[in-house]
């Protein structure tokens, strides 16, 4: 194994102890405080008492819920910063997040869905309109799909699906009911069951990103490279599309909109593993989970009782990322 | 003294009439009057429409009776229940109209405009702090809110400036602490009680709904002051509107000037969002409208904050009216007009983008 090769698989191992380490304080942590050792023990062992109940009934499927959300998001992150070649490309800021949460308001107030597996499909259809229509804004124009413009198309998309996702649920108090829990991203309160319901959608959608992780490297190099390569640029856009799409609506559906982690993480893998997307891919899959669960952890212990929505914190967390970002002069610069 | 021979008057820059008074004189774009007229007109018109419509109709005649202060069997409806709502709509309005001409002034983009770049969050976020911790009267509120407006432009500013201040790492860096800042906003919802965190979040909608002249009042008095500055500010603006070189050769002190004109237009944009809550893209739309209606080469800071009011006004209007007896906030109308907008303006943008702002 060459030096590069065993820091990578170094830093994948790293990786992985973190994602432990979160999902051990995710279980650990809360109003109620429990010991590592009893939290495996509930988890080996079963049990009875409260602290069991309270790590098998509400912690688990939290924290299961958190690691799908985080590794949807962060690897959605790398594709479409793979694809778009733009280095702040991510589903919030984009608009993705907000897209997928106006199809599954227009599922829940007009086609009266109202599971998940049913509103997931809605979910799909706003993140893939909000996406192609963020892109082609922000390339139109001289010059291509700059930062700012991306950024700016994106914070325009933003407002005006905010405002039809508050017209909607202003209007229709069923649906308000019913949306008002996940309108800020959050990963409490989900059940078991969502899990099995996306789980598929998931793993489908990791499928298609790893099946493109070459054709990501290609692209890294420039739109001519790639195609001398023997790369099929535009398909590789229109399947990376769809896995972002995929992977975001999954997400949102799960645990509505957070913002960020889709950026930050891929950054990071970046700068630990390198460029090829056969090692940032599964670092970022690890550590998109990590952030997902500190931010909730955060979140539970900074003001108790009440708990701040995961998205608050990784918004929270993220942006001195964006703003470190744009001070290098790359960004601004492309 | 003799006075200057008359076929001076006649040598007047092209598109523009002298006005003599005495002896003072001044310039007056002829299209630019013309379409400020027709802004106010128009203004009066919805201003009259807005008293006529809601839950009961009350005819434009009865409305004028009111507003002229005759006795009427409407002045109920129309005096008591729609004139205040109408009052804050049209401070509201005309503060974020000369806000954003004064600081999409300096910046020379349209896209840097309060609500993009963080101020209106900023105003936001240290309002819903204040209620948090106590503080709810309305005579208190917008000097939060401009402190927080302030304090996060001045931030944006201060992590933007690398070696020169560059529109885009501006904008960039002013949306991500738009971004922080609403989560931030959502932070301290989280922390409040109960009762504070609906009263919060009914401010935070952008709404009219429920503000009267207790909280006209403050914004008024705060336009009052400015007045003088935005006379100020509409000599400087043309100073400002050069390039930096022959500016500077003219003796304008353009480090100052550009301070000023942004500082009182980020204290005009955070009273406004103190009053109604961050009604987005009212700063970013009612400027460039003013500009393109008038065609003149700087922004017009009487017709913005004409059309500002105006958009404001039709906006409330249809909110009241589109989803009856439902009301939507807003704030929910003026981003489905703004966001498409920006929208646009963004497509047509080259990359180069401004230089620097």
């Amino acid at each position: 194994m060459s030096r590069t090769t065993s820091r990578r698989v170094g830093w994948l191992v790293v990786g992985t102890l973190l994602l432990l380490l979160a999902v051990l304080l995710s279980l650990a942590v809360g109003s109620r405080a429990i010991a590592p050792g009893e939290v495996v023990d509930a988890l080996l062992h079963g049990g009875t008492d409260d602290n069991a109940q309270v790590v098998r009934a509400l912690r688990v499927p939290r924290t299961i819920v958190g690691v799908l959300v985080g590794v949807a998001l962060a690897v959605a992150g790398t594709v479409m910063q793979g694809i778009t070649r733009n280095p702040i490309a991510e589903p919030g800021i984009l608009g993705v997040s907000q897209g997928a949460s106006l199809g599954v308001v227009c599922a829940i107030a007009f086609a009266g869905v109202h599971t998940l597996s049913g509103y997931v499909w809605f979910a799909f259809v706003g993140a893939g309109i909000a996406a192609v229509t963020a892109y082609v804004i922000a390339g139109s124009g001289r010059g291509g799909a700059t930062p700012v413009k991306l950024a700016l198309a994106g914070a325009a998309m933003n407002a005006l699906l905010a405002s039809l996702v508050s017209a909607i649920v202003t209007t229709n108090a069923r649906a308000l009911d019913e949306f008002r829990f996940w309108q800020v991203g959050s990963v409490s309160g989900r059940d078991a069951e969502i899990v099995g319901q996306i789980l598929p959608f998931l793993v489908a959608g990791l499928l298609l990103v790893a099946a493109m992780a070459r054709g990501l490297d290609a692209m890294a190099l420039g739109e001519d490279v790639a195609k001398s390569l023997g790369h099929n640029v535009g398909l590789l856009r229109v399947l990376g599309a769809l896995g972002a799409t995929v992977l975001t609506g999954v997400a949102v559906a799960a645990a509505g909109p957070i913002a960020f982690t889709g950026l930050a993480v891929p950054h990071i893998a970046r700068a630990l593993v390198g460029t090829g997307h056969r090692w940032v891919l599964p670092l970022a899959a690890l550590l998109g989970p990590v952030m997902i669960l500190v931010a909730d952890v955060i979140g539970r212990i900074v003001f108790p009782p009440s708990e701040v929505p995961v998205a608050v914190m990784t918004a929270l967390l993220g942006v001195p990322f964006l703003v470190a970002l744009v001070r290098r002069k790359a960004v601004v610069a492309a | 003294m003799t006075r200057v021979a008359d076929p001076v008057r006649t040598v007047s820059p092209a598109g523009y009439a002298v006005l003599r008074a005495g002896q003072a004189s001044f310039l007056l774009h002829r299209r630019a009057s013309v379409v400020t007229a027709a802004v106010g007109v128009l203004l009066a018109v919805a201003v009259v429409a807005y008293l006529c419509v809601g839950q009961s109709f009350v005819s434009p005649a009865e409305v004028v009776r009111v507003l002229l202060g005759q006795p009427s069997p409407d002045e109920l409806v129309v005096g008591t229940l729609r004139m205040p709502r109408l009052t804050v709509g049209l401070l509201v309005g005309t503060a974020f109209g000369v806000a954003g001409a004064l600081v999409q002034t300096v910046a020379r983009n349209p896209l840097a405009s309060p609500d993009v770049i963080g101020v209106t969050h900023g105003a936001g976020a240290a309002t819903v702090a204040a209620m948090t911790f106590g503080v709810t009267s309305f005579t208190a509120l917008p000097y939060v809110s401009i402190g927080g407006g302030l304090a996060a432009a001045l931030l944006v500013y201060v992590f933007a400036w690398r070696r020169g201040l560059h529109a885009s790492r501006f904008v960039l860096i002013g949306i991500g602490f738009s971004i922080a800042l609403g989560s931030l906003t959502q932070l301290f919802l989280t922390k409040g009680d109960y009762l504070v965190a609906q009263q919060a979040k009914v401010w935070l909608t952008g709404s009219l709904n429920g503000r009267g002249y207790d909280q006209a009042a403050p914004v008024a008095v705060i336009l009052l002051v400015a007045v003088p500055f935005v006379v100020w500010a509409a000599r400087a603006q043309r100073d400002v509107s050069f390039d930096d070189d022959t500016a500077t050769a003219l003796g304008v002190r353009l480090g100052r000037v550009r301070l000023g004109l942004v500082g009182l237009g980020v204290v005009l944009a955070s009273v406004a969002t103190a009053t109604a809550g961050p009604v987005d893209f009212v700063a970013l739309l009612a400027p460039q409208i003013a500009r393109r209606l008038t065609r003149t080469a700087q922004i017009p800071l009487l017709c913005s904050a004409l059309t500002g009011a105006l958009i404001m006004v039709v906006a409330d209007l249809l909110a009241r009216v589109v989803f009856s007896p439902t009301e939507l906030p807003v704030g929910v109308l003026t981003a489905a007009v703004g966001a498409p907008y920006l929208m646009w303006l963004i497509a047509r943008t080259s990359s180069r983008f401004g230089g620097t702002a």
